[in-house]
């Protein structure tokens, strides 16, 4: 306890003076300390949304020049799950950088960085008992019994994390890892004698139901309960979607912020690795569940920039997007370009090349296949990391009585967060990919004007508009969404004085490098001054001499 | 029942006479009628519409006037400020109301879907006057708790009524969207040009015109068949292009519908139109979903609507429909058949089958996220007119009925108008009160049955006793209790949509008073087939009772004593049994 307060201490006193101190991941009073600090630089703002039921607040720090609402944006978001503590450190990184190397791109498109939506998840990563969690402050039945929290964890071996407990038992369905004896995987029942386990998360059955916390101190997980296949009753999704005061406060916010055009967000979900696939009946349905086809070839080149600027290689990244979640929220009912990535992820350990001789020796004996936890483990080696693993250690466990019960296993938080020393190089990695973003964002240009004079006064006014980008302005699902609006065409003359074309004029879309040929028929002399865009696209203006 | 009701009712006249005598002159203006209040405490003209300002102004009167049946609160704000009222109606007398069985009503979520809100306090005004009269009322506010909220659209109720509208809008409340997608909200709404307080039709003499005024009846248009030449065009509703982009009426308030706004399967605006941000994102259902969360005890709903004389039940979509399972089917039908022979002219009918796809309805959510047992009324059908079934919006018919029975009353002659876009045009057509809502005259008869409907459907809801209790020795100083808990009524403590999320808690069945060795649930007592509960038995955990039939709960227990049984189910309400 003591020892924590002097640790929490050291940190706070070298955050002040300076960011790179940092040697593990950010408790919520040092994101506020670097949020504001990078609030003071000039070109960012920074606001509260709200605050959560834990009394966190949820930060929304905006980042561009000049009329920041009228230029394209891009919306990062981090702290999706409170366990992806990562998440919130990429965001802040991003924003730093983006503060500080990219001056010039702030001169065209706008930021919204929202660092953590799971603040009160988050701190448990820094409180005295450390788990994987997910879900808010508010009191929530999960096991929906009538009873609150009845059934939440236990830290049965007193080490400050919450694990798993194994059972020996010949009644268990988990058997060692042949690789590595300390993973437990379920057994495939092939007859090999080998010690069998019962095994569950760390705690004891308080109500007595034979589950094991089933029913923890924690609410709604904000990446569950948004409305995209929102999961009604299960747990962490609460009763209805979008009931939490963050997730309102978030959406609210986004609802008023028109010049979206693309989500970033850092979140166990990867479509960068890989793209979405096509699904062509569930792309067909009245409920929309497949990505739509020109959105996916839009996914794909996107996700190409992607594998280009970031040198890992996926592996094990199949989470392509669970009920509820934020990601799909924002492509699938907000309509809008919508990427996410974890951001990190552990890479594939190769087994030692064997000689060909022995493998068509040993031809018979089955390959071990790795696990996520034996390949955490073989990198966690090769990266010679400390401190990963909790050793099997036996207790006494009250439901349990006279069975070898031990608790033990991977710590929580490290097969998704890596050690904080690799943050920086994939800070910047991503922040190079969003710049690449930005940089492909919408365009829109004027191209041949003409101006032809017509007898009695008349003009006849003829320009090309220009999509200069390999991104539509719309989605195709973006045409389809209320909440993205379309491309406006205005001229400032009298009504009366346009013989052909309109004084406001409305376009559903320009595709990649699309042009569209505008015009008018203008009775009179003077200027006419053409305006085009959308606030998602940002406008372009052009004066005509008559 | 119904013969004790008469006996009852013949002894209370018979009483009334006896004691009116020394004022019976003061009383001889009137003569009581059966089935409706004589000489109410809360005078109401039932024949007419009220303001949001006359329906706080009814509902502040009958809480007042019947403080122990009666309380009134605010359960939030509209959009523009108002306070949502909700009168709870119940015996106070007799328990704690939130711990009875309860019926939620409510009307108005479409602004122009006005009556609602007067049926809705026709039942509150009914039930409070009558509790002294019927002993059938007595005993249904005695078991039940009635939550009346009579409009959910405050606001668009007084737009629809004070400004300018058609017969379909606003329909959405006041907030105003950029319906056209051009950056700005609201900027091109109709526009009363002949500042009668409706919007009514534009038409124009055009040489392609394809409708003729019959010659029968100038008010009339009627379409000329395809060889023939017509002398009129139509023009749609009276407007303008306000904003000069060649559209007229296309930005008005909304759109948005607030019955696309609920947290069941709820999908956005391109998949359901109408649809807003997310579930409750309007501050109105807003109030009504925290409202309904804080109050298990609901175990009925009905929403009124308009038009069509329905009694509709969900599911709103095709995809929804494994929601819906037989065993709630049979209970839905069961008391909807009953309302079709109670209010001739309706029809029982399923939304996505019978009308057309919703999701995100009030319905649906009711039903779907908390298991309560939901009906819509769609009110107002043209049988009322003549008993014939003319179908909706029958020009001829209605016509008809403003001639015979308004008596010109529901129609704007055609006017002259010079329009800025169209030039010389000619304005009028059916008011924006004919049509979806009664006239007057039809009012009180079909909100006298609608609430007789939702009085049969909360007399319905669960109604639990412990019928029997009975006593075993075991020997070794040991003793079985058996209790019998009764419903008596048609819906289960649980919906089976309920048992299948586990949506409300287990009804609790506790024994106080006596030293518990173990309990069980009796699954069949002539095999003496039972389930054991072993943990925490003297609180025994009963997943549901069914409607109209009976569980049985058994302790054993040692030493003697008295002991007292309670029962406690959200939906069910309480019963005890003291030995």
């Amino acid at each position: 306890m003591n020892q924590n307060l002097i640790c929490l201490f050291a940190v706070a006193f070298f955050g002040i003076f300076s960011a790179t101190a940092q040697q593990d991941y950010p408790t919520n009073a040092e994101v506020a300390q670097r949020l504001q600090q990078m609030a003071s630089s000039g070109n960012a703002k920074l606001i509260s949304l709200t605050k959560t039921e834990g009394g966190q607040d949820i930060w929304a720090l905006r980042i561009g020049k000049g009329d920041l609402d009228n230029k394209p944006a891009i919306a990062i978001t981090g702290g999706v799950e409170g366990y992806h503590v990562l998440s919130v450190e990429l965001a802040l990184h991003v924003a730093n950088r983006l503060l500080k190397d990219h001056s010039e791109l702030l001169e065209t498109t706008t930021f919204y960085v929202f660092p953590n939506m799971s603040p009160d998840a988050y701190s448990q990563y820094f409180s005295n008992i450390k788990y994987e969690r997910r879900g808010n402050t508010v009191k929530i039945d999960h096991d929906r019994d009538g009873r609150l929290s009845e059934d939440g964890y236990e830290d049965l071996n007193k080490d400050g994390f919450i694990s798993k407990f194994r059972v020996e038992s010949p009644l268990g369905d988990y058997v060692p890892h042949e690789k590595d004896s300390r993973v437990l995987v379920k057994a495939e029942n092939e007859g090999k004698s080998t010690n069998r386990y019962r095994m569950f998360s760390e705690g004891i059955d308080n109500d007595k139901d034979e589950k094991y916390n089933e029913d923890p101190e924690e609410g709604i997980a904000f990446n569950k309960s948004l409305t995209y296949k929102f999961p009604a009753f299960e747990p962490y999704a609460g009763d209805y979607p979008v009931s939490q005061k963050e997730s309102r406060a978030l959406l609210d916010y986004l609802f008023e912020r028109w010049n979206i055009f693309a989500f970033v967000t850092f979140s166990p979900a990867n479509n960068l690795s890989a793209p979405l696939s096509f699904n062509k009946s569930d792309a067909e349905k009245r409920i929309v569940s497949s990505m739509l086809e020109k959105d996916v070839e839009i996914n794909k080149m996107v996700s190409e920039i992607y594998n280009e600027t970031i040198p890992h290689k996926a592996y094990n990244q199949e989470n392509q997007g669970t009920g509820g979640d934020y990601f799909q929220w924002a492509y699938f009912h907000f309509g809008r370009l919508s990427f996410s990535t974890p951001g990190w992820w552990v890479p594939e350990v190769k087994a030692e090349i064997k000689d060909s001789t022995m493998v068509e020796e040993n031809k018979d004996i089955k390959e071990v296949k790795d696990t996520p936890e034996t390949n955490f483990l073989s990198w966690a080696q090769k990266e010679d990391l400390k401190d990963i693993f909790i050793p099997w250690q036996e207790v006494n466990h009250p439901d349990f009585p006279n069975q070898k019960v031990e608790v033990g296993g991977i710590k929580p938080f490290v097969m998704i967060n890596p050690p904080y020393r690799m943050v920086d190089s994939i800070a910047e990695n991503h922040t190079n990919f969003i710049v690449k973003l930005a940089e492909i964002q919408p365009k829109l240009e004027f191209h041949n004007l003409k101006t032809e004079k017509l007898s009695g006064g008349l003009t006849r006014i003829t320009v090309d508009l220009f999509n200069n980008s390999p991104l539509p302005t719309h989605s195709e699902l973006g045409v389809r969404s209320r909440w993205l609006q379309k491309l406006q065409v205005t001229v400032n003359k009298e009504k009366k004085d346009l013989l052909a074309g309109n004084t406001i004029k409305l376009l559903d879309k320009l595709g990649a490098y699309e042009k569209e040929t505008l015009s008018w028929i203008v009775k009179g002399g003077g200027t006419a001054n053409i305006k085009v865009g959308a606030p998602h696209t940002g406008y372009v203006t052009i004066n005509v001499k008559l | 029942m119904n013969l004790k009701n008469i006996k009852n009712t013949a002894i209370l006249g018979l009483f009334s006479l006896l004691l009116n005598i020394p004022t019976a002159q003061a009383q001889e203006k009137f003569f009581r009628a059966i089935g409706t209040p004589h000489e109410p405490e809360v005078q109401v003209s039932w024949n007419r519409y009220y303001t949001y300002e006359g329906i706080v102004d009814i509902m502040q009167k009958i809480a007042k006037a019947h403080p122990e049946l009666a309380k009134l609160e605010s359960i939030g704000k509209s959009f523009q400020g108002k306070d949502i009222y909700l009168l709870t109606i119940s015996d106070f007398k007799t328990g704690d109301p939130s711990k009875k069985p309860a019926m939620y009503i409510d009307g108005n979520i479409h602004s122009n879907e006005i009556q609602g809100a007067e049926f809705s306090l026709y039942t509150a005004w009914y039930l409070t006057e009558m509790f002294d009269d019927l002993d059938f009322i007595k005993e249904l506010l005695q078991d039940k708790t009635f939550y009346i909220n009579p409009t959910i659209n405050p606001d668009a109720r007084n737009e629809y009524m004070n400004n300018p509208n058609t017969p379909h809008s606003p329909r959405s409340g006041m907030i105003v969207l950029d319906n056209d997608g051009d950056g700005e909200a609201g900027e091109d709404g109709f526009n009363d040009l002949n500042e009668d307080n409706h919007i009514t039709m534009m038409i124009r003499k055009s040489p392609t015109g394809r409708y003729i005024k019959d010659q029968m009846d100038d008010r009339k248009l009627i379409r000329v068949a395809a060889e023939e030449k017509g002398e009129y065009e139509m023009l749609g509703y009276e407007g303008l292009d306000t904003d000069g982009d060649g559209e007229v009426n296309e930005d008005g308030i909304g759109y948005y519908d607030p019955n696309r706004d609920w947290g069941w399967k709820w999908q956005p605006d391109y998949v359901q139109r109408g649809a807003y941000k997310y579930p409750f994102s309007l501050p109105e259902n807003r109030a009504v979903m925290e409202f309904v969360m804080k109050h298990p005890n609901i175990a009925g709903a009905q929403s009124y609507h308009n038009y069509g004389g329905m009694i509709l039940r969900g599911p709103g979509a095709e995809e929804d429909k494994d929601t819906y399972n037989q065993e709630d089917i049979e209970i839905y039908d069961a008391i909807a058949k009953k309302g079709e022979e109670m209010i001739p002219g309706y029809k029982y009918l399923v939304v996505y089958k019978d009308l057309y796809s919703v999701f995100g309805g009030e319905l649906d959510w009711f039903y779907g996220s908390r298991g309560v047992y939901t009906y819509t009324n769609e009110l107002m059908v043209s049988y009322l007119y003549f008993h014939q079934n003319e179908g909706r919006g029958n020009q001829d018919e209605e016509m008809k009925v403003d001639r015979y029975l308004t008596f010109g009353d529901a129609f704007v002659d055609w006017g002259e108008y010079d329009h800025p876009q169209y030039g010389k045009i000619e304005v009028g057509g059916f008011k924006k009160n004919f049509g979806r809502a009664h006239p007057g005259f039809l009012l009180e008869q079909d909100a006298h049955r609608n609430m007789a409907f939702t009085i049969y459907h909360a007399f319905h809801t669960p109604k639990i006793s412990i019928t029997e209790v009975e006593e075993e020795n075991l020997g070794g100083g040991l003793k079985q209790i058996t209790a019998t808990i009764y419903n008596e009524r048609l819906m289960p403590t649980h919906s089976s949509q309920d048992l299948k999320y586990k949506i409300e808690r287990p009804d609790y069945v506790t024994i106080s008073g006596a030293n518990v060795v173990t309990g069980m649930l009796v699954k069949d007592a002539d095999f003496n087939k039972v389930e054991e509960q072993k943990v925490n038995p003297e609180k025994m955990l009963v997943e549901n009772i069914p409607g109209m039939s009976s569980v049985k709960v058994r302790w054993i227990v040692s030493g003697g004593g008295n002991y007292k049984i309670t029962v406690d189910s959200a939906k069910g309400g309480v019963a005890e049994w003291t030995k």
